[in-house]
């Protein structure tokens, strides 16, 4: 069966890209609107980038503690709670 | 070890249940708001909740295969479709 090593790569960094330019892309909005669950959205997706680096930067043995992976709840975890701040603002102030 | 794996399944857990909690609240509030940016929004967290519930299929049911490429492709139509939302169709 051939090596799906060099795409499992390609794809990884396509993805890392992916993260990146999203987070750039709410960035850019944060600053046009200055509506917080944008800036939110730019600190979650700058870690998930981070993160997809990390995993192809770094080779991580099966058997050691998944800090990429606790990277990964923080920024979901960042995205609830601007989702839950941006409901509780009252409308004039999103 | 054992532990270490435990740790690593719930870990993994709650990325698939934060995740798939960001897109079910996205989604509900693109149905209230109809911001276009929270439908892709939205869309793209389905495909990382995607990716994570398979990484806890991938550790906790199959760990003798190796399902990485089919778990990362979800991920990547989500991120793909989001920035698609960007490019064409960003009303923010």
């Amino acid at each position: 069966m051939r090596d799906t090593t060099g795409l499992m790569l390609a794809v990884a960094g396509a993805l890392a890209m992916g993260y990146a330019l999203a987070a750039l892309f709410f960035t850019r909005f944060w600053r046009r609107t200055r509506v917080a669950l944008f800036g939110w959205f730019a600190l979650a997706f700058a870690l998930l980038a981070a993160q997809r680096l990390a995993l192809i930067l770094f080779e991580v043995p099966p058997d050691a503690f998944p800090w990429s992976h606790v990277v990964r709840l923080a920024a979901f975890l960042l995205i609830l709670t601007g989702i839950a701040l941006q409901n509780r603002a009252p409308r004039g102030s999103r | 070890m054992d532990g270490l794996m435990d740790i690593g399944l719930l870990v993994y857990t709650l990325c698939a249940i934060t995740s798939l909690a960001c897109a079910v609240l996205l989604l509900r509030a693109y149905r209230r708001a109809r911001q276009r940016l929270l439908l892709w929004s939205g869309l793209c967290f389905c495909g990382l909740a995607l990716n994570n519930v398979l990484l806890v299929v991938d550790t906790r049911f199959a760990p003798a295969s190796d399902l990485s490429m089919v778990r990362t492709l979800p991920a990547l139509v989500g991120v793909s479709l989001l920035l698609y939302g960007f490019i064409w169709d960003a009303d923010a």
